[in-house]
This record gives structure tokens, sequence and C-alpha cells, in this order.
């Protein structure tokens, strides 16, 4: 009775899963990271994705329902200590958390099963990049300064101050927002950032310790701010929390899991 | 962080089987006896391959770090010891300038970071915590280190995450730390860097003073002294064009009360460092000659040295013997980022004169060559000003010589000015019709732009002349106002404090 | 205290017999355990079997492919480099598991192939497949970064993970090769000393 009243209060003033908008895809994504297997091209179905980053009332209504993620109840191998350590407890946010900030504090696996139990995946790496490209009016806004500002304008923000709501100013062309500006996020393949930790090195990748083509080499000169999100996430492990780090879902176009 | 760690290892064992080999022959380090012989002579030190003094002995040492523009004691020991050294990474908001903040990543809190100190020979257990509240990944290049990436590609690290490396300290000398996370740049540019002092085995000569000092340049968007937060610029720091070149980190971090202080007759030392991004410093004392300099922070020192070059991403140690007291200014000699973007730094030195030195001021008359004037009315009117019984008519007098001495090269001897090019004062409409506060700002802080005087329209500049004393500048304005027609207001000396003390000072202003 | 044991003997018979753990099962588990991740695996032979089976013993996990020419050989042969490491004694006590990165390719044939051309021993070796999803997960869970490439081949770090009894991850090595990293041994020894008394 009490869960169910508070399941109504979460639920209501927002969709449970978040709503999705369908982004149509390319043939061949320049990525920032140059695949040497691929001439640094990726090819992007259409998919689906989240129109802002998974909020703390929608994280909080999945915790409810699944309780083997709450916090103190998830597994320390899936999530480390700092799990949600935000909120007030278990299954309340309280005052540092308010409903409409994005969650933070969240590890890859919880992440991921937030996204599985609402039918959905985390997106790829290439998704994800291939979606932040985009600003208002262009679907690649990359070589655009004014773009690059934007993050670079986030960067210098402390993360000391309280995070903004979610979906705050106007959406980009796609209808999605806060890709920029508001927090990191998780991918589904972020362990595939085979970066080099020291990231000087690009011009000397390390072949003995990946099997086959090394070390992804990277394009620092133009797109450092994007490498940045790669930096953050290549040195993450999947347990790890911040409280800068969220995440959003995606799906297949057709609105089913891949 | 596990690419590069195997090769690092390797690299690392390398070092201490070599280390092995020859520690037996000859490894020994210097004794004190032969330290000058060795940096006066052309003995070499031997380099990382007398740098090891074999395992570290006794128990484990935390080092002692400390904040600008403080350095941590001598380490006073004679064999390797083990050094555990915890550093943490704080994202925070700081003054830059008055009422101008910026968010700053910082080792230890603070810019530069904290100053760590080791031995040569030393095994340095480096632990790097990045606070569970910073935004950004970081880790740490420590240029004292030998091996891939000096502990950076060891110590990439998450917030809230610690990453631990060790490294034995080969090479003595003073060397630059900072982040190496991409952007680099923009890591450096946000004060990451600080200094490790590896002392040579026999310690460095002994001094009074030690004093942290390092110089950065940072780029923000908004103009030198603009109020408010400033967002950090990346297209201006890749242009180098910086908007403040600072001395530890703030145009106040080494000024008013936060000046660097020492006595007559003592021996100081300053560990200067530059983290760059960019900028290379001309470091020089106004008012000291450096007796030595550990030039390049190396092993060798140049004497009697006025200015030396601090590359960025290097460092130096400059030693100097007080002898007269008063104000010393700390500049980068490239000097518009001195007076114009805030590289300057305060050592204050107290004790007694010492005349036979310096003798301070003994004469100040002003030089006019041919335009010679009587000055006796200007030094009257000055003896009647302190002692408070001065009339009109000394001012005048007063203001008349000074007005030939300074003004009236442009404004002409009769007060008529140049017509188009620079106004009349004589029988000037402008004079009557401003207020004296608005004529005595004109004075202060100089005039640019479009003025009409008698029907005539001037745009030029006129420099401000902020550099005469208040008294002096009454007097002008009032010989002024009572000469050529005109029958302005006397002016008063207080009217000229009064307006000075409501002007702030403005950007570039003459010094 | 006996009975206790004695139901922890049932349980894990009960578990080997029906392949399946519990939700009760897994809460036994310490909750820094990589058992606590309830994935279904198929071994050399095609049989099925969970990842929380193996508790009880150290395990020694890696990550590879069949296809891949380069490294993965050589994964094989650190992993015998540690096996040749300990003496006749101890391999009895340590389980060998590799689990392969590329389960669209490496079905059972595949892993079978494998085993036998490199002539492994069946009481302490494991050759793994699993789902997609599965892998990415235990990646994650291993510490193992990856990424497919476009011919088919992949990129991945390449560390052996050590597991505890209780399966928590106690050490890793990434140095390749037939002579094992000396630390990684003394972590292995360790392990086993703890679990044979």
């Amino acid at each position: 009775m009490r869960l169910a009243a508070l399941l109504m209060t979460v639920l209501l003033p927002s969709a449970a899963a978040g709503d999705f908008v369908r982004l149509p895809g390319q043939a061949a994504f320049t990525s920032i990271l140059k695949y040497t297997d691929s001439d640094g091209k990726v090819p992007i179905a259409p998919f689906e994705l989240m129109t802002t980053p998974v909020t703390n009332a929608q994280f909080l209504a999945f915790v409810v329902t699944h309780p083997e993620w709450r916090r103190g109840t998830a597994p320390s191998v899936f999530a480390e200590a700092r799990y949600l350590s935000h909120w007030g407890g278990p299954l309340s946010l309280g005052a540092a958390a308010e409903a409409a900030q994005p969650v933070t504090h969240v590890s890859w696996f919880a992440a991921r099963a937030y996204c599985e139990a609402n039918n959905a995946r985390l997106p790829t790496w290439s998704e994800w990049e291939y979606a932040a490209a985009a600003d208002a009016t262009r679907a690649d806004a990359r070589k655009d300064p004014a773009w690059r500002d934007r993050i670079l304008g986030w960067y210098a923000k402390p993360a000391n101050v309280p995070l903004a709501r979610v979906g705050q100013g106007s959406p980009d062309l796609h209808g999605v927002h806060d890709l920029h500006g508001l927090v990191w996020e998780w991918v589904d393949d972020y362990a595939a950032m085979l970066v080099s930790a020291d990231n000087r090195n690009q011009a000397d990748p390390d072949v003995l310790t990946f099997c086959g083509a090394g070390a992804l080499a990277t394009d620092d000169r133009e797109n450092y701010a994007v490498l940045m999100r790669i930096a953050m996430l290549s040195a993450l492990e999947a347990h790890n929390t911040t409280g800068s780090l969220g995440f959003r879902c995606a799906r297949g176009a057709s609105g089913d899991v891949q | 962080m596990n690419a590069i760690f195997p090769v690092f290892t390797l690299l690392l064992c390398g070092m201490f089987t070599l280390a092995g080999c020859s520690r037996g022959t000859s490894a020994e380090p210097p004794t004190p006896g032969n330290a000058s012989a060795v940096a006066g002579a052309a003995a070499d030190t031997g380099g990382s391959r007398k740098g090891d003094f074999g395992p570290p002995q006794g128990e484990p040492i935390k080092a002692v770090l400390t904040s600008p523009p403080n350095v941590p004691p001598p380490t006073g020991r004679s064999a390797p010891a083990k050094v555990i050294v915890e550093l943490e990474v704080i994202e925070k908001e700081l003054p830059i300038a008055e009422g101008t903040t910026y968010t700053f990543w910082t080792f230890g809190g603070t810019v530069p970071g904290s100053f760590i100190r080791v031995r040569q020979g030393d095994t340095v257990e480096f632990h790097l915590n990045n606070h569970p509240d910073s935004k950004m990944p970081h880790n740490i290049d420590l240029h004292g280190v030998t091996g891939p990436g000096g502990g950076a590609a060891s110590s990439f690290t998450a917030p809230g995450h610690s990453s631990q490396f060790t490294f034995k300290a080969l090479n003595q000398g003073l060397f630059v730390y900072h982040c190496a996370t991409a952007p680099v740049g923009m890591h450096v540019a946000n004060g990451m860097y600080g200094l490790i002092l590896v002392e040579p085995p026999q310690g460095l000569p002994p001094v009074d003073k030690e004093f942290y000092v390092m110089q950065g340049d940072f780029y923000t968007v908004g103009k030198f002294r603009e109020k408010g937060f400033q967002a950090f610029d990346m297209q201006k720091a890749i242009d180098e064009n910086a908007t403040y070149v600072l001395f530890n980190g703030s145009e106040t971090a080494l000024t008013g009360d936060n000046a660097l202080k020492a006595s007559v007759g003592q021996n100081v030392r300053l560990y200067v460092g530059n983290g760059g991004p960019n900028l290379v410093s001309s470091f020089h004392v106004i008012g000291e000659i450096f007796d030595k300099v550990w030039y390049e922070g190396g092993t060798r020192y140049q004497e009697n040295v006025q200015t030396t070059l601090v590359p960025a991403g290097g460092a130096i140690i400059a030693d100097f013997h007080l002898e007269v007291p008063g104000s010393y200014v700390l500049v980068d000699h490239s000097i518009f980022r001195a007076f114009n973007k805030g590289a300057l730094g305060i050592l204050k030195i107290d004790g007694p004169e010492n005349l036979s030195i310096y003798s301070g001021k003994e004469v100040d008359s002003v030089y006019l060559g041919d335009k010679a004037a009587s000055l006796a009315s200007v030094s009257t009117a000055a003896t009647s000003n302190a002692a408070g019984t001065l009339s009109l008519e000394e001012q005048v007098a007063a203001g008349k010589s000074l007005y030939s001495g300074t003004c009236s090269v442009c404004h002409q001897d009769n007060g008529a000015g140049l017509p188009g090019v620079f106004p009349p004062l004589a029988k000037s409409d402008y004079l009557a019709t401003q207020p004296k506060e608005q004529i005595v700002r004109v004075v202060l802080n100089g005039l640019s732009g479009a003025v009409k005087v008698n029907g005539q329209d001037y745009n030029s500049v006129m420099p401000p002349m902020s550099q005469l004393r208040d008294d002096e500048i009454a007097n002008i304005l009032s010989f002024v106002q009572t000469s050529w027609g005109n029958s302005g207001e006397r002016v008063r000396k207080e009217d000229v404090t009064a307006v000075r003390a409501a002007t702030p000072r403005a950007e570039g202003a003459a010094h | 205290m006996k009975r206790r044991t004695l139901f922890l003997i049932f349980v894990a018979l009960a578990c080997a017999c029906t392949g399946t753990l519990t939700a009760a099962d897994l809460r036994a588990i310490p909750g820094d355990s990589v058992y606590r991740f309830d994935a279904t695996l198929s071994d050399q032979s095609g049989t099925e079997f969970h990842l929380g089976e193996r508790r009880g013993r150290p395990l020694l996990v890696a990550m590879f492919y069949t296809s891949c020419r380069y490294v993965c050989p050589l994964i094989i042969d650190s992993v015998k480099g540690v096996e040749h490491a300990l003496n006749e004694t101890e391999p009895a006590h340590l389980r060998f598991l590799l689990i392969s990165l590329d389960p669209a390719r490496d079905d059972t044939a595949a892993l079978k192939s494998v085993f036998d051309k490199r002539k492994l021993d069946a009481a302490h070796w494991t050759l793994a497949r699993t789902s997609e999803s599965n892998v990415r997960t235990l990646a994650a869970l291993l510490g193992v970064r990856y990424r497919a490439l476009a011919d088919g081949e992949f990129n991945h770090t390449s560390a052996l993970v050590l597991l505890d009894r209780e399966g928590r991850r106690i050490a890793s090595s990434e140095a390749l090769g037939a002579t094992p990293d000396p630390k990684f041994m003394a972590a292995v020894r360790n392990a086993l000393e703890i679990s044979t008394k």
C-alpha cells in the first residue's frame, strides 16, 4: 500500500521510462576515435534514444520495483559504496536529490539493469557520439567552434554545485536534450574505450598490450572536448559511480531492445 | 592504465638491475665535502646512473607537503628512505583577481600544487587521490620520474578514486609536475602543476628563508580583471593570447598582505617554476641581483644574474642575500605581462637602512631641458602646502612652473593648444562648463575620444598624468583656471585626493 | 556447525545436479564476488554450467577468442605457464576458465578444437562461451576491455584474473608469456594455501 502510494507520486509527474525519439542514423559516421579497422567510419543504424537523461524520480521507481538494485542491497561487485549515496535513503530521494535532476552515482551495471527493465538498452558509444554531434539545426555541428565551446563551458563549471533539472532549454535537431552540459553518461560499450592512459602517447600504441590493432588513436587537436568524455569513461570500472555520471537508454528503431 | 603498466614495470626493473651492478663500484654519492667542487668544476654527478643509493632504509616517511609560497623543511637525511606522498586533486572556484573567480583544477587545493621535497635516491610511493566531487579524471606526470609518462600512465584516476605508483628519484634537481590528461593544455591552464625538489645527497646550502613561486598563464573569456566568474577560453589558449600571467595563481597571491617577507641580512632562496601552459618567463626581481641561479633547476649554478629564463615546464632555484630594506618586485620581465597581465609579486624586506649601499632618493628635481623654469615657486608651494598655509598665489605660481614642464608641449605656453589637435585651455568653454571633479579626472586618467571645445571638434588622446602628486595637480589646475581669461575655481589638493580615491586604477595605467 | 557444512554440501550437490542457483544461493555469496552474476555458460563439450558453480576453489579466468592469431594463443600459454609453475599437488586446487569474447563464431566445436589442439586437461581447464550480453557483463566484472573490429577481430586487454574461492578478484596480471609474473604467482600460491586449509 505504501509502496503503491510511493509509486504513484513518483510515476505521475514524469513518464516512467522516459520519452524516446527516433534518430535516423548514418551509413558512415566519422567518429572522433580514429578506428583503424574501418577508416574511422562507423555505420549507425536508425535507433531511438531517450530525450533526457534518466532522472532521480525515474530511477527511484525502478528500485522500488527492483529491490535487488536498492542502495545497500545491490552487491558491491555491481555498485560501489557511493552508489546512490546522495539519496536520503534506499527508497527516498531526500533533500539533496531533486526528482527532476538526472540520477548520478549509478554504476554501469545498475544503468544497464534499468534500461533492460524498461525494455531498452544503453546506447553504444557510436550512437551516443552520433547523437551528440547535433546542435539545434544540424545533425553534425562538430566543426562549429560554438558546439565545442558549449562542452568546454561545462568542463569549466565546478561539480560541487547542484545539477540542473533535465530537459531545460531547447532540444537539438532530433529533439534530444542534455547530451552536453549536464552529466557524463554511461554507454553500453564503455569498456571498448581502449585509450592509452597517457593520452600523449597516441603516436605510439603499445601493440603488445592489445590483441589486434592496438590502442585507439584519437584526433586530439580537433576533438579534445569529446576526448575528455572518452578519457572519463576509460578511467572507470563498471561498478564505479561519480556525482557527475548518469545515463540514458536507447532501443531499436521500432521500439524493440536491439 | 593497464596499457602502459607492464612496460613501465619492465623499465623500472631494468634500472634496478643496472643500479645493482654499479652500486659496488662507482655509485657512491658525492659527500658534502666535495659538493662545491662538484658544482663548480667540470666533474659530473653521473646523473641517473649514479642516483641509486640502494634500497630505502628505516621506516617509511610521510612527506611534508606545503602550500605556496611555503617550502617544506630540508629532508636532513643521509640515507635513502621510502617516502609516501599523498596528493589530492580538488577542482574548486578561487579568486584569480580581485572580484574575479575561475574554476581551478588543483593538486592539493592550491595553484601551484603542494610542494614536494625528497632526497636523491629516495623511493617515492605516490598516491594520487581524485576527490569524489571532481568532475574530471586526472593523472600526474612528474618530471622527476624516470619512466614512461613520468607516472602519467600509472596514475589515471577517476573522481572518487586513488592511484598508486612508486618511483625512485634518480636525478637531483627541481622538477615540475603537472596533469597530463587530455586535453593536457586545458588541465595545465587550469592550474594543475607544482614543483618537486629532489635534493642532492648532501642537501642544498642552508639559507634563512625559502619561498615557492610558480608562474602560469591563464585564458579567460572575459577581459583582464573583468568581474565575476570567468570561464576558460580554449581559443585564446591555442592562440597563446594570455588574459592573465600570474605568480601562484592569483593577481593578489604575492601582493599586499600576501607579500613574501624577509629581513636585511638574510639569505633568501626562491624555488621558481613555470607551469605554462604556453609562456616562457623572464624571471627578474626588481632591485636585486641573484647571487646564484641553479638554472633550469639543475646541478650547476650561474652567479650574479639579473634575469633568468624559466621555461614552461621548467624551474630554477635562485639565492640572494638581502642588504637593503624595502619592497622588491618579482616580475616576468616580458614587462607587459607584469603591469598589464598580473605577473607581479612583492618581496618585503624589513630592517635597518644601509645608506652606504643604497642612499634612497637624495634629489628629486624636475629636469626640463631647455624648457627649464624657475622651480623655486614649486618648492615654496610644497612647503606651504605641508605647513597648511598655501595661498592661491603660491598655487598659481607653482602651477605655472609645473604647467610649463608637463602640459605646455601640447597645450602651448599661452594655453592656445594646437587647433584641431590639442584643445585650447585659454578661454575654454569646456573648462567653464565641466564640474571641477571632471577636470581633475581628465588630468588623472587622461581623455580619449571626441570632445568639443570652443566650437571645434577634437578627437585625440591625452595620457593619464597620474604620476603627478595631488598637490601638483591642484596647483596646475588652479593656475589654468585663473589664467588666459578663464574664471574657474581654485582647485585644492583635497579635491584631487577625493577624485583619485574614487577612481579605480585604469587598466594599463602608467607606472 | 556440522549441520551447516552438511547443508552447504547438499546445496552444492543440488546445484550441480539441477544446474540452477536460487536467489537465496546468490545472496549467500559475498557482495564483492563475481559469482553474484548468475550467468549460464557452456563448455567445450556443450555442457551448460553456472558461473557460481565454480565457487569453492580458486579460479584463474581470462577472456580470449579462438580465431585470434596473435595475443590469444599467448593467453593460453600464459595460463599454462601458471599451471606449470605450480608443483604437482597444487594444480588440483586451481581451475582455469577461458571465456570467449566472440560467441557468434566460437561455437562448441570451435572451443573443442582449440581444447584438443592445445592438449588441455579437462580436469582443470574449461573453455566456455555465453551470450553476447553476458560477455559484456563478465568482461566488466573482470576488468577486461575489448572492442569488436570491422574485420571480425577484437581489440582487447589480456588480463589473467585470479578469483579466490568465493569469487573475489584478488590479483590480475597482464604479463604475457610462458614465465608468469612472480608477484602474480605469489598471489596464486597464497590463494591455494588458504583454500587448502
